[in-house]
């Protein structure tokens, strides 16, 4: 039971803290409803990697690395490239999180990354046809290390910054030159997310870890310039249209304050 | 009057405490399906939730130092203190009981404890239950009567009947009032089921 | 990719307005084993739901002495689609369903009143054709009203988007797999409160905020069918039949 039972009464301890410091208009940090935390983007920090970065918003840690393969195309896009995102919630990341298999959490995280870099349409999968039956396919892993809260923008501030950071290949006689590089991923536009937490009447931007625990629901908001280009709701609760366009409205502004770090 | 009301469609303007409903900003909303009749709501599902003073009908599953454990159609099995009881019990023994204690997490104890003979146990929705007895036990009196069978109702689903008499008669009479539960003039419709296939 | 024409003469591919639903049937308690139960049938999509609980909760160090866990488990048959023969059981995609439509309803049922245990819900999708999640909502909804397990409210949605520059309601598979964006919501039935959203493709706030008004109005009439179905389950003898 242990760890299970601690997080349900810490959620309960820091529910009655949050909505406390909510009523005199305040957060468990120092700061606005829709500020983010400290933002910090490393790119390039791996050499075997075809591009990587390690992105920060405040305690949350996630390394991406993007690498390159060779794949048989999918049978009803068969000139198209693919690439896939997946998420490993490291046990060093938090008490919370075992080895094993990937929980629901992890799982929904990389689906949601993946839908905002499919839906803005970054990569160009068309040009990664090799030969009939052979295409290449960028892999994009997401090391979630630290778990300080809002991993979700963490992860796709990580993923954008890598993909922007990642060098394209040489492919020779239909198989990839590891090391040799015909130039620079082309990427028309950084997707990042945004993600609120409503708690009672109150939301707020990039929720902290104990926040997260203290959340009625949860809207994550994905933008391109102009753009909304995904969302996902998770947890118990609910919202209403105007608190969504809200969200979305903040997010619009904050995703140019997000793609300025990268 | 008869309305069928849904989750979350009101059921009264003002806070009434009711089975089957909810109050919210001083009015109160249905929780699940439910008749209005003359002002009165039935609840058409529910999920049974023990309370002290509920009868109920169970199996003996497991004798423990604390007590008997009961099978009650509960996800938990009740209990009967050994110090409350001075009867013995087998396993696999019916009884016939009435909830003493109901603890915040569900946890059951029976007292007043009264052990039934082998017999047919029969799993009903506890929602028809009121139905199934009647008022002041009219419609159960009336089955008793015309089956010939001993029969005892628990507010928590199980039915007992006891063999003897017409124990076929007394299932297919439940399942009428099961899936009738909602109409009205329900006892009448019984009396000639009855009648007409006893 | 070639994108495949989304309109012909104005009008959607099945003649749909662009506003108009695809035929919805819905039947509740078509299960006898189940607590409650309830089949769709939305346009070409076949979904059944079954409820089990509140029963004791597996394993049983999991259970909260605060409140019944709701659990979702919602997968797609290996003969749902027109495409190839599928693998049984939970993936990647049914994973993150699962979370969502369970969070969905973790809003609305009063799991509280039934501590340390656990509620069940089993959706299985058995026909697809764009729109799973949504009909799938739609039977759970109607499965735990017929196993009164106590919820503050309804759950309606339905899928909408940009499909060929236009905003349509309940996105059939053509418009999902090639329309411009698709945005599943749901809403509670009284306060219209959204309990499930999701969203891909590319969208302006405007066009946003349109979807999810006609996406307001289009849930009403899901409700009403649900609503129905759950009346007409009381007038039929012997249970409903399963007429898939």
């Amino acid at each position: 039971m242990g760890d299970e039972a601690k997080e349900l009464v810490l959620k309960e301890v820091d529910r009655e803290l949050l909505t406390n410091l909510l009523a005199q208009g305040k957060r468990m940090d120092e700061r606005g409803l829709n500020d983010y935390r400290q933002v910090k983007v490393t790119k390039g920090v791996l050499s075997t990697a075809e591009g990587s970065a390690l992105a920060q918003i405040g305690d949350s840690k996630v390394l991406c690395g993007v690498k390159y393969g060779e794949m048989t195309p999918f049978p009803d896009r068969p000139t198209e490239g693919v690439f896939m995102v997946m998420a490993e919630f490291l046990p060093l990341a938090s008490p919370t999180f075992e080895p094993g298999p990937p929980s629901p959490y992890s799982i929904e995280l990389a689906r949601v990354v993946d839908r905002g870099i499919r839906s803005a349409e970054v990569i160009d999968t068309a040009s990664m046809f090799i030969e009939e039956g052979k295409v290449l396919a960028i892999f994009i892993d997401l090391y979630v290390m630290d778990h300080g809260g809002n991993l979700t923008d963490t992860a796709a501030l990580a993923a954008a910054a890598a993909l922007s950071d990642t060098k394209v290949p040489k492919v020779v006689d239909g198989k990839i030159v590891r090391g040799d590089y015909v130039g620079p991923l082309k990427m028309p536009d950084k997707p990042v997310t945004s993600t609120f937490i409503k708690v009672g009447d109150k939301i707020l931007l990039d929720p902290l870890r104990s926040e997260e625990h203290a959340a009625d629901c949860q809207l994550t908001v994905g933008t391109i310039d102009g753009r909304v280009v995904c969302m996902q709701k998770s947890g118990a609760g609910s919202m209403k249209k105007s608190e969504v366009m809200e969200c979305v409205d903040v997010a619009l502004a904050k995703g140019k304050e997000l793609r300025s770090y990268i | 009057m008869e309305r069928m009301v849904l989750p979350g469609e009101e059921v009264w303007k003002r806070e009434v405490q009711a089975s089957g409903t909810y109050v919210r900003g001083g009015i109160t909303y249905a929780s699940v399906p439910g008749m209005m009749r003359d002002e009165k709501f039935i609840p058409l599902e529910m999920a049974y939730r023990p309370k002290v003073g509920d009868n109920v009908v169970g199996v003996v599953v497991d004798e423990r130092h604390a007590g008997y454990m009961v099978d009650l159609n509960l996800p938990y099995n009740g209990v009967i203190p050994t110090r409350k009881v001075r009867i013995h019990l087998e396993l696999g023994g019916m009884v016939y009981g009435k909830i003493t204690f109901v603890d915040e997490v569900g946890n059951v104890d029976i007292g007043e404890v009264d052990k039934l003979p082998a017999g047919k146990l029969l799993s009903v929705p506890a929602s028809k239950v009121p139905r199934i007895i009647g008022k002041k036990s009219s419609m159960l009196n009336q089955i008793r009567e015309m089956s010939g069978c001993p029969v005892f109702v628990g507010n928590n689903g199980y039915v007992w009947i006891g063999p003897r008499g017409n124990m076929h008669l007394v299932a297919k009479t439940l399942r009428l009032i099961i899936e009738r539960a909602h109409t009205s003039g329900l006892t009448d419709q019984v009396a000639k089921y009855l009648d007409e296939n006893r | 990719m070639e994108t495949p024409e989304l309109f012909k003469d104005g009008k959607r591919l099945d003649g749909r307005a662009l506003d108009e639903l695809r035929p919805i049937r819905i039947i509740a308690g078509v299960l006898k084993e189940a607590e409650g139960s309830a089949f769709v049938e939305w346009g070409g999509n076949k979904v059944i739901c079954g409820i089990y609980g509140p029963r004791e909760c597996i394993p049983k160090h999991g259970a909260s002495p605060y409140t019944a866990l709701l659990k979702c488990r919602y997968t797609m048959s290996p003969f749902a689609s027109l495409e190839e023969h599928g693998r049984t059981g939970p993936n990647r995609r049914s994973t993150e369903i699962s979370k969502v439509i369970r969070e969905a309803f973790g809003g609305v049922v009063m799991s509280g009143e039934f501590p340390k245990t656990q509620i069940d819900i089993y959706v299985d999708v058995l026909q697809a054709e764009g729109g799973t999640r949504i009909a799938a909502i739609a039977a759970a909804t109607v499965a735990l009203a017929n196993a009164g397990i106590p919820m503050k409210d309804m759950i309606s949605g339905v899928a909408v988007g940009k499909a060929g520059g236009q905003l349509v309601v309940d996105l059939g598979k053509a418009e999902d797999n090639y329309g411009e964006s698709d945005m599943p919501i749901a809403f509670t039935h009284r306060d219209k409160e959204i309990v499930f959203l999701q969203m891909d493709g590319k969208l302006t706030p405007e066009e946003l905020g349109n979807c999810i008004d006609s996406a307001m109005e289009a849930s009403e009439k899901v409700y009403a069918l649900q609503s129905e179905a759950l009346r007409k389950s009381y007038e039929a003898e012997g249970g409903q039949e399963l007429d898939i």
